[in-house]
């Protein structure tokens, strides 16, 4: 397979075997993109896929690493940095001027005025911009696949194909992972080519992203055979394109591109003697080798060696020309030469390893496994290739106070590039521990997932799928054209076109809701009674069968989290009804005390099961009359009660209760059934005015009854006295959650309570802003609302007492007055509710 | 991994956890005061409360050492 790429205009043949990048160095392109604050011309480096210096974009897909991406013909490569042209950059210019950028100038400059720093976001995005992204979302992504195995191998290498092999031998299930192609896969091993471990988990779970998925895989123990990165030794012109290491070298060669025609090997390990040997032998005319004396004799015969010799320093303009060292003896060599290949030993690839915990089963194998080389810098040079950051810049931020490693990253964002700190990481810790700081400050800074670049279009495919939680309802909803939207994990209407209408259906006529959303729980077995009375602190001895309560759900510390209604179904047990959000807690937290004290109860969850209708309103009995198989007026069925009713043929556990403060009935049926029953009744109510609202009308419904929504008017430490909500604790119980608590706090002063405010003026954008006295502030309002019915502005909000423990009764939401009042607003009798 | 009386060992990504164990009441107020504000928090083997909340809701009593996070019945 033979043809060719497209390089901007230009057009770059294609052989068998080519990577993109052994194509290009083929073609003579040297400058593969630019740096990324200077400008400065980068060329092949790792030729692993580790540094940042190959990363094209490939068919309009940005950040590819071209030295590890296949070549194809027909495809479309572009580099990503320079102006007008990676080639010949005007930015160039910006590597004179290091020291107006100089290390962490965004943390110091463009600050003032304002504007500054809007004008300069843009430009700086303009010149460091590493490709673009089209914007358009991906297509829907599979979710993550979960392997349950015996063993993980993270890393096909020798290492790691041996260890697969060996724990296959032994009869476990292994899976054997690679962010590459698997040569020689070993016999009864699950192989994943391409798949990239991403993160370690607690678990242990490890993550593997590839091109098209996410796989998390839960194995009993892990192998990590995830191999070394070749050391990047630091010395000045480091980053000259040509100066490259060992492993790119051979590889291109291997390739069939010869990395360049004169060349001078560092090598100190018998890697880079091979390297060395195989570049000679590749046609490759090799200037000089340097290598440690021990070596010396391992150079092939006819080349030159420079034992004991160091690097001083690399020059060229557009590339290597020379590289300068110090013979043994100290005297100064510029070396011709067109490539400068370092073999200079391995850095483990051990970032998988440091994420993991103490305890987990993780084990390391090969070069992963073996002692990093000591780290190489003579003192200037670039240490960071991806985030551009040089040894002056690590001395200028240590001279400025950042003096461990981990504030040296932070500041000057070294490691923090697309090698993830695979090259650089060690040179920090290195710096900061010659510069002095301590074993502790020194250390390699923090391992966290990714640890190898992920496509956002595959970490979105293993994101959680939102629940979308719909009610029985929902397409009733839709097809009437309600506005639909998120409210906790549910879709619910908040509006079906005309919010103030809906309101006065409620207020005036008769109204529906779709209230299915609610928790729900049944309560049952024979010790169902205990677990209510011990739970919560309602009365429970006067609840007849057949008789709902308003209740309160109180942590051991006596703060409110949640609240409900209560149903007694005598023999058969409790009905609970609580907030829509809280569901799992409640749940969780019943059983929790269930399970502590060995009761005999069960827990059912009814939430998902069972629909609910509130049929509210002055008309709702009128509504409901022709409908219903058993008399529901004021006496047969009053407020506070709970009835099985037959509405329009369907079984209705029906509760006369209602957060909006008229006549009320929540119909609670089978969720298969809740269309045929909201049709029907919305027939039923035409002659009557009959329109159903959602939340938009709810919010202004509740604020005028003076309800506060548990959570959102609340705050975490909220006890029933600071609500206003004392009557809802039976004083003659003493056993029930928070008891002992609210015992204790009601012997002391009440410092901050909920109250309702009257404003002068305003509306919903009233909430969240704090109440003050002109002095000081005093509280906050939670919640505001315009009420047609009182014509006035209202709503809830929580205040401090002042130093002689009185509450202020006057306060300004920032210009508006607020008055403190007596809540509810509306009908404070609750003769309506009744009715 | 985590174990639950009813679906043994589960990973513990489907568990929440659910504190430490503590007794369901106490004698008076002020003992009462510690065992629900002062929690030990003990740098070792404690034993806590796990729930199944993406599995079978079951909660279970977990020793969990603290230290290593090494989970035992």
């Amino acid at each position: 397979m033979t043809g060719s790429l497209r390089l901007g205009r230009r057009r770059v043949p294609v052989e068998d075997g080519d990577s993109i990048a052994s194509a290009l160095h083929r073609a003579g392109i040297r400058t593969y993109t630019r740096s990324l604050k200077h400008h400065r011309r980068r060329g092949l480096v790792c030729g692993t896929g580790e540094c940042p210096n190959c990363l094209v974009t490939v068919d309009g897909v940005p950040g590819v690493r071209a030295c590890v991406t296949p070549a194809a013909p027909g495809m479309r490569v572009d580099r990503e940095r320079g102006w007008p042209s990676t080639d010949r950059d005007l930015l160039g210019i910006l590597d004179r001027l290091q020291g107006l950028i100089p290390v962490g100038f965004y943390h110091k400059t463009f600050i003032r005025p304002r504007w500054a720093w809007r004008v300069a976001d843009r430009l700086i995005r303009a010149t460091v911009g590493v490709g673009r992204v089209d914007g358009a979302p991906g297509a829907p992504g599979a979710a993550a696949r979960h392997l349950h195995r015996d063993v993980l191998v993270v890393g096909a290498g020798p290492a790691g194909r041996a260890a697969a092999a060996s724990a296959a031998a032994g009869g476990e299930r292994v899976t054997l992972c690679d962010a590459g192609a698997i040569e020689e896969p070993p016999a009864d091993v699950e192989i994943l080519e391409g798949h990239a471990a991403i993160g370690l988990y607690l678990g242990p779970m490890v993550a593997l992203a590839s091109a098209a998925e996410v796989v998390e895989v839960h194995p009993r123990r892990v192998v990590i055979a995830t191999g070394g990165t070749e050391s990047f030794p630091v010395f000045p012109g480091n980053d000259l394109p040509g100066v490259m290491l060992g492993r790119a070298a051979v590889g291109l060669l291997r390739r069939g591109v010869r990395p360049g025609k004169r060349a001078v090997v560092v090598a100190v390990q018998e890697e880079g003697i091979e390297h060395l040997r195989e570049l000679d032998a590749g046609g490759v005319h090799i200037v000089a080798a340097v290598v440690p004396p021990a070596l010396a004799s391992a150079v092939p015969d006819g080349v030159r060696v420079l034992a004991g010799a160091e690097v001083v320093r690399a020059e060229g303009k557009e590339g290597v020309r020379f590289a300068v060292v110090r013979d043994a003896d100290g005297t100064i060599r510029g070396l011709g030469c067109d490539v400068f290949v370092l073999s200079t030993g391995l850095s483990p690839r051990d970032d998988l390893l440091r994420m993991s915990g103490p305890v987990d089963p993780v084990e390391v194998v090969g070069d992963a496994a073996a002692a990093a080389s000591p780290t190489t810098s003579t003192g200037a040079g670039y240490v960071c290739l991806c985030e551009d950051v040089s040894v002056g810049d690590l001395e200028r931020a240590w001279d400025e106070g950042f003096r461990s490693s981990e504030l040296l990253k932070r500041y000057t964002t070294a490691t923090m590039g697309p090698c993830q700190g695979a090259m650089c990481g060690r040179h920090l810790a290195a710096f900061a521990a010659a510069q002095g700081a301590t074993a502790n400050t020194a250390s390699r800074t923090t391992s966290r997932p990714l640890a190898r670049p992920t496509p956002l279009a595959v970490l979105a495919a293993a994101g959680d799928e939102p629940i979308d939680r719909r009610t029985g309802l929902h397409d009733v909803h839709v097809t009437a054209g309600a506005r639909v939207s998120w409210s906790g994990s549910w879709l619910r209407p908040f509006s079906y076109g005309d919010p103030d209408d809906e309101y006065l259906a409620v207020r005036e006529r008769v109204s529906l809701m779709d209230v299915g959303t609610l928790a729900k729980f049944l309560i049952t077995g024979p010790e169902a009674a205990e677990l209510v009375g011990a739970s919560f602190p309602v009365r429970l001895d006067d609840l007849a069968p057949g008789r709902a309560r308003y209740l309160l759900a109180l942590d051991e510390a006596g703060y409110v989290f949640d609240d409900g209604v209560l149903c007694s179904l005598g023999d058969e047990g409790w009905y609970l009804t609580s907030t829509s959000g809280g569901a799992d807690r409640m749940e969780a937290w019943l059983r929790d005390h269930a399970d502590r004290r060995g009761m005999r109860v069960h827990v059912i969850d009814l939430t998902a099961d069972r629909g609910a209708i509130l049929v509210a309103g002055p008309r709702a009995r009128e509504l409901l009359a022709g409908l219903v198989d058993q008399p529901i007026d004021a006496h047969a069925f009053p407020h506070m009660e709970a009835r099985e009713l037959t509405v329009a043929g369907v079984p209705c556990g029906t509760v006369r209760s209602g957060f909006v403060g008229e006549i009320a009935f929540e119909l609670h049926h089978a969720r298969s059934r809740g269309p045929e029953l909201w049709h029907a009744l919305i027939e039923a109510g035409e002659p009557v005015g009959i329109a159903p609202h959602g939340l938009d009308a709810l919010e202004v419904l509740r604020l005028e009854k003076g309800h506060p929504y548990i959570g959102q008017d609340t705050l975490p430490d909220d006890t029933p006295a600071k609500l206003g909500l004392g009557w809802a604790v039976d004083a003659t119980d003493d056993a029930f959650v928070g008891a002992r608590a609210i015992e204790r706090l009601g012997r002391l002063p009440i410092g901050r309570k909920l109250v309702g405010l009257a404003f002068d003026r305003g509306g919903a954008e009233l909430r969240g802003i704090p109440l003050h006295d002109g002095t000081e502030i005093r509280g906050r309002v939670s919640s505001a609302a315009r009420s047609p019915v009182l014509d006035r502005t209202i709503g809830l909000g929580w205040i401090r007492a002042r130093d002689d423990r009185t509450f202020p009764t006057e306060l300004r939401a920032g210009k508006v007055r607020a008055e403190v009042v007596p809540r509810p607003f509306y009908d404070p009798e609750g003769a309506r509710l009744r009715g | 991994m985590v174990p639950c009386p009813h679906c043994g060992w589960r990973p513990s990504t489907e568990f929440t956890w659910g504190g430490e164990l503590r007794a369901v009441d106490a004698a008076n107020v002020e003992s009462d005061f510690a065992r629900v504000v002062l929690p030990r928090n003990v740098a070792g083997v404690q034993e806590e409360r796990w729930f199944h909340l993406l599995g079978c809701r079951r909660w279970s009593t977990v020793r969990r050492d603290t230290t290593t996070d090494e989970v035992g019945r």
